[in-house]
């Protein structure tokens, strides 16, 4: 039964013409829709330029962030472009180092955020029954707990230290992202495909991972992207209150450090806090450009 | 020779608020190889769910409840979950009523066709490949060279229900099980699918199980028919025989529901009314013992109202009919 006895002898019709367009996969046709959203762009831009600055930039600009440079409080000026803290270290190498640490801290929390909420969330909208109902019942105790005060809880329990604030970060976020896979799950499990699928021999590992999860994909991948941006202010939110990590510049901990002198030196917390801003901002409308190429109400058949 | 499917006394039921309700019972039939057996039947009468059960894939809230159904010798009700995967797609398969969502939007037809033949004839991609270009030529798909590349939004209906019939048959199955294949499709398309489904049978010798509501398509292409009403069986028998010779007022109606095409002058008799059945199958649950037809059927005497439904009763080599007047009906 192994060998493959092919062809089935058929008269096959003359070859009707194929249309001319090439055939597209479905990515190249959502990155080309995004292309068209002239917000998504931008963002998308500006995120790579702030990506690009805080890679390359400490080779072109050699000031140590943590150095004593001048004074407290130059304003920006000749000495120092945006100026200096409280303590007289230079603003915009702080800005450009820690837009690492930042970006960094958003980007492993969203990861930390999806890989958490979309195994919980398509475990439990495969199956359904008893392991939705467990599962669903996690999912709504870890989301009535306040995130803010429970990533406090954790940071001081393990340690003031970029790691934890980053996993403690993913730890509080995921539910959201465990609710949108679950309904997703939910609406595609049921389709004629999945089915189609299953009757050709499909065991439940590869519908989870090769039928249904790449359907449920699109609203992931934007909820992904959001995820980037909520991890950023959260990060800053915890730094302002004092609980960042005192040995990583961050623009979280420039805000925070600097808190107390904002009147009197509004560049030391304007600065970071503007970045803050413009990246978040950026990460945004790169996510609604995204919402927008893959949603298919939206697309143009073809 | 033993039939590739036999099908014994299966009885399906679903979850109810007030306990199991029957939804299929006491189906019985076989289908030898290269042989088709058509279930007949309107909407809500257990079709579907026959072939669901064959291929264990019944719904959450339905279970079977008795009976047996045996693929090619192996228990196809007591097969463990691993063993069920190497059955589907390969020993039996199915093809679905709707074409334009049994294929999976994200992936080429190449792949998914491909996917069954790596999955269970364990092919190299591009041997994998190479054979689904050969099927997609075998179910008359031009340029199949290049449509092996296409994403399914860029088909056709009748397209892609080929396309559905090559990745049933990749395998070379046992058994092939088409849930309405064409009811999605254009009437001419209709007759090509069912056209090609005759001919590759005849090259694969496969067992096809047909579940229909059209009855052209029975008298074309099954072998024996099963017409289903509530559930229940109620007349069964070589598709010849049936169609030639219905006996339970069940088919006869159904029979009587076929429009047919006058050509020629208009006569006063070429605009008759279209017949139809009057009322609606009983929903589910409120089934009795008595004849699940009873309510609709212009035959219903004292007996039937008085004596619960007859099993099927052997009238000759071709025929069996449930059914207390059937021979008054149709002697």
């Amino acid at each position: 039964m192994t060998t493959i006895d092919t062809p089935l002898t058929t008269t096959v019709n003359d070859a009707a013409p194929l249309p001319a367009r090439p055939t597209i996969s479905p990515a190249f046709a959502a990155l080309r829709q995004f292309g068209r959203s002239p917000a998504g762009v931008v963002g998308a831009i500006v995120l790579l330029i702030l990506i690009l600055v805080t890679i390359f930039g400490p080779q072109f600009y050699s000031i140590d962030p943590l150095d004593l440079v001048g004074a407290p409080f130059t304003p920006p000026g000749e000495d120092a472009w945006l100026g200096t803290d409280y303590l007289g270290r230079d603003i915009l190498a702080g800005l450009i180092y820690g837009g690492r640490a930042t970006l960094t801290v958003g980007g492993v929390a969203a990861v930390i955020t999806i890989l958490i909420g979309v195994t919980i969330g398509s475990l439990a909208g495969f199956f359904g029954g008893a392991i939705d109902t467990a599962l669903t019942k996690i999912t709504e105790f870890f989301q009535i707990l306040p995130p803010l005060l429970f990533a406090m809880v954790l940071v001081t329990l393990f340690g003031q230290t970029l790691t934890t604030i980053t996993i403690a970060i993913g730890v509080v976020s995921w539910p959201t992202a465990a609710r949108l896979t679950r309904a997703e799950f939910l609406r595609l499990r049921n389709l004629d495909f999945v089915k189609a699928s299953r009757a050709a021999g499909a065991g439940n590992g590869h519908l989870i991972l090769r039928v249904v999860l790449p359907n449920a994909l699109p609203p992931i991948i934007v909820s992904a992207t959001l995820a980037i941006g909520v991890a950023i202010l959260f990060e800053g939110g915890l730094s302002f209150l004092g609980l960042g990590d005192p040995n990583t510049m961050s623009w979280g901990l420039m805000i925070g450090q600097n808190r107390n002198y904002v009147l009197d030196a509004w560049w030391t917390v304007m600065f970071p806090g503007a970045a803050i801003f413009i990246a978040v901002l950026a990460i945004s409308l790169v996510g609604d450009g995204i919402n927008d190429a893959i949603n298919p109400r939206l697309r143009k058949r073809g | 020779m033993a039939p590739v499917l036999s099908v014994q006394n299966l009885s399906v039921s679903m979850k109810g608020s007030k306990g199991p309700v029957p939804v299929l019972e006491n189906l019985s039939f076989d289908v030898a190889q290269g042989k088709t057996m058509a279930l007949v039947g309107e909407s809500g009468c257990g079709k579907s769910m026959t072939a669901l059960a064959i291929m264990r894939l019944l719904p959450e809230d339905f279970t079977v409840t008795s009976g047996s159904i045996v693929l090619d010798g192996e228990d196809v009700l007591a097969a463990a979950p691993a063993q069920l995967r190497g059955l589907r797609g390969n020993k039996m398969s199915m093809i679905f009523q709707e074409p334009m969502t049994a294929l999976n939007p994200l992936f080429t037809v190449g792949d998914q066709i491909g996917e069954v033949l790596r999955q269970h004839r364990k092919l190299s991609h591009r041997d994998a490949t190479e054979q689904t270009i050969n099927f997609l030529k075998a179910v008359q798909i031009p340029a199949a060279e290049k449509r092996v590349h296409a994403y399914p939004h860029q088909l056709s209906g009748g397209m892609r229900q080929r396309v559905m019939i090559a990745m049933a048959l990749a395998c070379r199955p046992k058994l092939l099980i088409a849930d309405e294949p064409t009811t999605a499709l254009d009437v001419t398309v209709q007759a090509q699918i069912f056209d090609l489904l005759s001919q590759l049978q005849d090259e694969t010798e496969t067992a096809i199980v047909l579940i229909t509501h059209d009855l052209g398509a029975v008298a074309e292409l099954a072998d024996d028919v099963a017409v289903l009403y509530a559930g229940r069986c109620i007349e069964k028998g070589t598709s010849h025989e049936v169609i030639a010779h219905a006996r339970h007022p069940y088919t006869r109606g159904l029979m009587a529901c076929v429009p047919h095409l006058h050509l020629g002058p208009t006569t006063r008799n070429a605009r008759t009314e279209l017949e139809e059945i009057p009322g609606m199958v009983p929903p589910l649950g409120a089934r009795g013992l008595d004849c699940a037809f009873l309510p609709r059927c212009t035959f219903a005497g004292d007996v039937c109202r008085s004596q619960p439904q007859p099993p099927l009763d052997i009238v000759d080599a071709h025929a069996a009919v449930s059914c207390w007047r059937h021979q008054e009906i149709a002697p």
